[in-house]
């Protein structure tokens, strides 16, 4: 088993532009969406398990800090799935192109398309935090 | 700029075993996620927001069948995708088919735990005090 280090140098140091950075992000999202996955599912079970819990771990989710995380959620449901069509599209009708250049573009090309889907979300979320958190906007 | 050697592009003979179910398991749970998963952040995070649920949302919400048929579809593919996901990662950094195994049978019990516990909950419904 390698260990962390020659893990996180090996990642740093390897310069592989898009097609490295397209792979540690779809890798990082994933992670990251299944992390907060296993805590929802245990959350929402509250209602049935612990029901007079349920109400604080929505409190916790509507706080600033987890608010900013949510932010960030989006993003990694967002781009995992463009990511992930992506590689499907390529594998099952264009696998010629599984090559460095068309990869580059692609990656741009799939970042490009997760900004556009997240920006309004991340617009909405954001107010909805200003609103709520901080009474902004008549909140 | 150096040249690019466009990669060659190979066909191989696939042996139907388990990392082949697992694989394929990986690709058409990602569809289904797509509207499943993207569906659910649409509704809950952008049009619903966490600041207007409580345990009343819940139950109002799982007072529809439909509703609670999507949670579960939600539950049974988001959930096993991404510990598949995570036992793809993990086997990047673990060579010993021994330690394999046990990792698997490892993420296979979380897994099932997890889902018992989701799929209960989805069932059971709301118990209001």
């Amino acid at each position: 088993m390698s260990s962390l280090k020659t893990t996180v140098t090996g990642y740093a140091g390897y310069r592989g532009r898009e097609g490295q950075l397209s792979f540690l992000l779809h890798r990082f999202t994933g992670l990251g969406t299944l992390l907060f996955l296993a805590i929802h599912i245990l959350d929402t079970a509250t209602v049935y398990f612990i029901p007079s819990l349920y109400d604080h771990a929505i409190a916790l989710y509507q706080s600033t800090l987890f608010g900013i995380g949510e932010l960030a959620l989006v993003f990694c449901v967002i781009f995992h799935g463009v990511n992930g069509l992506r590689i499907a599209y390529l594998d099952m009708f264009r696998p010629k192109d599984w090559e460095i250049r068309r990869q580059r573009s692609g990656v741009r090309a799939t970042l490009a398309i997760s900004m556009v889907l997240w920006l309004p979300a991340a617009f909405i979320m954001l107010r909805n935090l200003a609103i709520h958190n901080f009474g902004m906007f008549g909140g | 700029m150096a040249t690019i050697t466009p990669a060659p592009v190979r066909t191989i003979r696939r042996p139907s075993n388990y990392e082949n179910a697992a694989w394929r398991w990986m690709r058409y749970s990602a569809f289904l996620l797509i509207p499943l998963a993207w569906g659910h952040v649409l509704l809950q995070d952008i049009i619903v927001g966490v600041h207007n649920m409580d345990i009343n949302y819940v139950a109002m919400r799982w007072a529809n069948i439909g509703w609670r048929i999507y949670d579960i579809l939600l539950l049974a593919f988001a959930f096993a995708h991404g510990v598949n996901g995570l036992r793809q990662v993990l086997f990047d950094y673990i060579s010993t088919s021994t330690t394999r195994r046990t990792l698997s049978r490892v993420l296979f019990a979380f897994w099932l735990v997890i889902s018992l516990i989701g799929a209960i909950a989805i069932f059971g419904g709301v118990r209001m005090d």
